[in-house]
């Protein structure tokens, strides 16, 4: 751990990566201390302010301070994508991983099932599931959960098939080894890498996908700052008002593409190829 | 790939669109809504909507209800929309072939600039184009779509006035017009799959570069552009046909905000318009089709893989 | 004194617009010919005229079918179908005389049998019609001779030419009426000034120059299309860059930027349009007037229509009647008083203050910053306010006339009458607060019999107080109606109610671009 860590680190992408990941940690932490306004304190002279001393990141057309708004909404952003990204992406490589290593039958049974579930596109699943729930955070959460795991399940499955055919699955299975410990000493660690990389591209797709939701009514509920949320709201004011656009949704850019570098940065760091 | 796992495929994929109708109905049967409240509007009066209830057999059992559906489904009759009194079969179709027709084109731009894009980068590992290349991947794949689409729509309709800002008009109507309003959703949708397919070429062709037969290539003398080809491409491709068969699902349910902005009366949006009314034929019909496209251009991606991949062998 | 000057001024706008289209329309002949690129916001679904439910499809039902009487932008009758009318002294039987030799699109004739046949499909509960129990108090409609239908009412109504002018009472053939309506989802066959020639809900609906129209000299554009463009922003940018001629709805974000565009001309009307929040007055806690008056108490109303509305509005008074209404009476703009109404909430039993949970549909997007402000501008008061959002459908089938505390909103109606009628009456067609009062039920009764204009307007005045007062909803704001034209398109009138577009009487100016 603390070795991968070591080359995560050397590695540019991962060094960058951290580092910005680091500040929106920061920001989820401490975001409300540091915070001007209270995120909901609504300024009616204050409406569209531009950026500038009063407001830094200027007013939303509640005269609210975006500079608080983004601040606090940190925490109602990142988290849950994070949450649901892992969430998806730990089922669905469990049952990947699975599949893969059982083949034959079970391999089929377990895989007709996830095509069937994947043949209803994600966002499709994720506005059903949404809306069933009703509207909210959680609901956005779980929704996100559910249509991300069969994509990684069947990712996670490839790159296992492949790996199974190398040589030290056999030599375990000569060996003697039991099933389930192939499955988690040999062939889930060797898969992971892959897997990293996609989820971390998933953790910026699920900050994408709560925007969504928001954008559609069935995700974070108002006044949250939700970061999508406050693109959402702000999109109206577009020409007016571009930065209620443009500060959350560089906010998302950023933590989208801190998550991207993270992800290249491990996947360096984790390169069993690299290690032999 | 021989033909009996060919028709294996093809049962399978029926046994699949059999659990995707089960899903697709028992999730309309658990969504919040009264049919008869949806059908009959604000104005019913009680005695109408139980007189109504009764007619549509709302009060059978949830079994009977699904076997009603389905064998209609299976004769071609989807149902009649509870918002326009339309038959939704055909009103989905035509849906279909315009999303179908926004999914190519996108798709094809991205094959075009995604696939070399990506290899190019991994070659130059560390110069200036693959630095430039990661640069806006990252952008495109961290940026949501209705801010691509808006700027897209600020620049290009607004801005410079090249584009009609908003619309759709069948190409077969008027080829020109067609088209012109076409660039912007395509434009839009590509970007993204640009950015996600052209990443993951460059980190596979690494990976492939990296391995022991190219190596082992490279000791045989062969020349670059052979190995290039022969090995790195078709290796390389492998986890790209999953992604680009995964992206087309994002393409068929997630350009809802695309069709949405540049008003292109697709499916995904016809699937919105019918969620949020809860006009529930309609989502029965729309997220059944849609898994439809999804499976057949999911069975031509593991046919590919097959036929790319020969050591796998399906049990 | 703030309120004193919007109404000045929205009195003003009202009046000086409708004068100066007329001059117009005076004095500058109609251009015949050309096709009409109009947008709505979302799609017009349906199509049968009895059962349309949004703006975008009265749209369309308009152009298709006619009524016997329509609503002129200044909310009074004019001749349609129907070329007079009179009614008896007691005003429960009205006569009406239909025009002579009209035809439906199909070249058949429309005479009184038709008019009698729709009537009685509207009113018939099976068919699920708003026309039902907004056309006024129709007991039976009865076709005299070939051009005479006579209605005969339960009880006085001084207002039935204007109220025979809502949205859904048009008129189809009998054959269909009395026959298989389905028809009429994918098909027109009605009197309108244009014929259907296509009909794409989602993409656009398409109509022509109806020749056998009654009146020659109308529509005087040969085609329309309708566009559906959802998303206001793109929208906009289409009508800037010359896609579109016309937008019916113009949301409040995108007015300014319509203003300045070249080309394009902005218009703004004075509207009875408004939003207010719903509370159950037969449940807890909305059951003690006290609650309500607190709640009504905390907002700054001026400041509502600067964040509701942009400031393209007026601020309202917890009545309905807006000054674009005629029978609206100017009380004094309710305050924003933190102490007394604490001091509300205290005496109800809340000295703590109190958690509620405000319901609002996402469409339109106003609901939402409605529920917003109003949850921060309560806050200081005690009340905890949480907002939850829902979509449409949702709202519809769980909250809506059902909820104990929601965002409603509501176009124009045509009459007093109407509006309180279809609210706040115990017998309410939409009983949303079931507040239940007698008093203001015996105002409205009373009002509805009443011919003489200066009694009719103290009645309603009255009624108004009542609701000032007691605080059945709080309205705390009434939009302007925006839309935008090309500055070539002529002869267009913003109609205040929100559902009447009266497109056949708009032209094409010379520098309009020459479409295929």
């Amino acid at each position: 751990m603390v070795e991968v860590t070591r080359r995560l680190l050397r590695t540019p992408q991962g060094a960058l990566g951290a580092a910005v990941l680091a500040v929106v940690a920061l920001v989820c932490l401490f975001g409300p201390l540091i915070a001007p306004y209270d995120p909901e304190q609504m300024d009616f002279l204050g409406r569209f302010a531009v950026p500038g001393a009063h407001h830094w990141l200027g007013a939303d057309q509640l005269g609210r301070d975006e500079m608080s708004r983004l601040l606090y909404g940190a925490r109602a952003t990142v988290p849950p994508a994070l949450l649901a990204t892992l969430a998806g992406t730990l089922a669905g490589a469990i049952v990947g991983t699975l599949a893969a290593f059982a083949g034959g039958r079970w391999d089929e049974a377990i895989m007709r099932t996830i095509d069937a579930v994947m043949a209803i596109p994600g966002l499709l699943i994720a506005l059903l599931v949404a809306s069933t729930l009703g509207a909210g955070e959680g609901g956005a959460l779980l929704a996100i959960a559910i249509a991300f795991a069969p994509g990684m399940a069947r990712i996670t499955r490839s790159v296992a098939l492949a790996v199974r055919q190398e040589d030290y699955v056999a030599a375990a299975i000569a060996r003697g080894e039991t099933g389930l410990r192939i499955v988690f000493a040999e062939m889930l660690p060797n898969a992971l890498a892959p897997v990293v990389v996609e989820s971390t591209i998933r953790v910026a797709f699920a900050v994408m996908l709560m925007a969504t939701l928001s954008f559609l009514g069935v995700g974070a509920q108002p006044p949250a700052s939700e970061w999508g949320l406050m693109v959402s709201d702000g999109r109206g004011y577009l020409h007016d008002a571009p930065w209620l656009v443009i500060v959350p949704g560089l906010a998302i850019g950023i933590t989208a593409i801190g998550f991207n570098l993270l992800g290249d940065g491990l996947r360096d760091a984790l390169n069993p190829r690299g290690e032999r | 790939m021989s033909p009996a796992w060919l028709l294996r495929r093809l049962l399978l994929m029926a046994y699949t669109l059999l659990v995707v109708s089960i899903l697709v109905f028992a999730i309309t049967q658990i969504l919040p809504a009264d049919a008869a409240v949806t059908m009959l509007g604000q104005d019913a009066t009680p005695a109408a909507l139980a007189a109504l209830r009764a007619k549509l057999g709302l009060a059978d059992p949830v079994w009977l209800q699904f076997w009603h559906w389905f064998s209609a489904v299976l004769r071609g009759d989807f149902g009649i929309s509870m918002r326009t009194g339309l038959p939704v079969g055909p009103t989905m179709l035509t849906a279909l072939s315009r999303s179908l027709l926004l999914a190519v084109c996108s798709l094809s731009l991205m094959l075009v600039i995604a696939i070399p894009l990506g290899v190019l980068a991994a070659l130059r590992q560390g110069r200036a184009l693959d630095l430039a290349v990661g640069l806006i991947s990252y952008l495109g794949i961290s940026l949501p779509e209705f801010v691509t689409a808006t700027l897209v729509l600020v620049v290009l309709a607004d801005r410079l006035q090249w584009l009609p800002a908003t619309g759709y008009v069948p190409p077969s109507e008027h080829l020109l017009d067609g088209i012109r309003h076409l660039v912007a959703p395509v434009l839009t949708v590509s970007l993204v799959l640009i950015a996600h397919v052209s990443r993951m070429m460059r980190s596979e062709t690494i990976d492939v570069l990296a391995s022991d037969y190219v190596l082992a290539a490279d000791l045989k003398g062969l020349a670059p552009p052979t190995v290039l080809l022969r090995h790195v491409m078709r290796n390389a491709l492998l986890p790209v046909i999953s992604v680009v068969a995964l992206d087309v699902g994002y393409l068929l349910g997630g350009i809802i905000v695309v069709e949405e902005i540049f008003a292109i009366p697709g499916i995904g949006r016809a699937l919105l318009v019918a969620i949020q009314n809860r006009d529930l034929p309609a989502i029965q019909a729309g997220a059944l089709i849609m898994a439809a496209t999804y499976a057949v251009v999911n069975l031509l991606a593991d046919i590919a893989y097959a036929v790319l991949d020969p050591r796998l062998r399906y049990g | 004194m703030t309120t004193r000057r919007a109404i000045l001024a929205g009195a003003a706008a009202l009046g000086a617009s409708l004068p100066l289209v007329r001059t117009r329309a005076a004095t500058v002949m109609p251009v015949n010919g050309g096709t009409l690129r109009v947008s709505v916001d979302q799609a017009a679904g349906v199509l049968n005229p009895l059962l349309t439910r949004v703006n975008p499809e009265y749209l369309v039902s308009e152009l298709l079918y006619s009524g016997l009487t329509r609503l002129r932008p200044d909310m009074t009758a004019e001749p349609d179908l129907a070329e007079s009318w009179s009614a008896d002294p007691d005003l429960t039987t009205w006569t009406f005389k239909l025009r002579s030799g009209l035809l439906f699109h199909d070249g058949s004739p429309c005479t009184s049998r038709d008019v009698e046949a729709s009537f009685h499909t509207m009113l018939d509960p099976k068919t699920g019609s708003a026309a039902r129990s907004n056309c006024g108090p129709i007991k039976d409609v009865i076709a005299a001779d070939t051009t005479t239908v006579v209605f005969h009412l339960t009880g006085a109504y001084a207002d039935l030419p204007v109220a025979l002018a809502y949205t859904n009472a048009k008129i189809i053939p009998a054959s269909i009426a009395s026959g298989d309506m389905s028809v009429l989802a994918r098909s027109a066959n009605g009197t309108g000034p244009f014929k259907l020639v296509s009909f794409e809900p989602e993409r656009q609906i398409v109509v022509e120059r109806n020749p056998h129209y009654w009146d020659p000299s109308r529509p005087h554009v040969d085609r329309v299309e309708v566009l559906v463009y959802p998303d206001p922003t793109a929208e906009a940018s289409a009508l800037i860059a010359g896609d579109i001629d016309l937008i019916a709805s113009v949301q409040p974000q995108q007015f300014g930027r319509l203003r300045t565009a070249d080309g394009v001309t902005a218009l703004r009307v004075p509207s009875g349009q408004f939003l207010n929040v719903n509370m159950a007055c037969d449940a807890k806690p909305f059951d003690d007037m006290r609650v309500r008056q607190a709640l009504a108490l905390t907002v700054d109303r001026q400041a509502m229509v600067g964040f509701v509305a942009q400031g393209y509005g007026t601020p309202g008074n917890d009545t309905p009647l807006s000054p674009a209404y005629h029978f609206y009476r100017d009380l004094p703009l309710k305050g924003r008083n933190i102490p007394a109404a604490r001091k509300l909430l205290a005496e109800a039993g809340y000295p703590n203050g109190i958690d509620l949970t405000l319901i609002a549909s996402t469409d339109p997007g106003t609901r939402t910053q409605l529920a917003v402000a109003m949850r921060e501008m309560a806050k200081e008061a005690g009340f905890r306010i949480t907002v939850q959002t829902m979509p449409h459908a949702t709202y519809l089938a769980q909250v809506w006339k059902k909820g104990n505390f929601y965002v409603g909103f509501y176009n124009m109606q045509a009459t007093a009458d109407a509006i309180f009628s279809l609210l706040y009456t115990s017998s309410a067609a939409w009983p949303e607060t079931r507040w239940n009062n007698t008093k203001f039920d015996a105002l409205i009764a009373k009002a509805r019999v009443t011919t003489d204009e200066a009694q009719r307007k103290d009645l309603y005045g009255q009624a108004q107080m009542l609701m000032n007062q007691e605080v059945p909803s709080v309205i705390p704001v009434f939009f302007d109606l925006l839309a935008a034209r090309r500055s070539y398109v002529e002869g267009y009138a913003l109609h205040p109610r929100g559902a009447v577009f009266l497109l056949d009487q708009l032209w094409l100016g010379a520098k309009a671009p020459r479409r295929g």
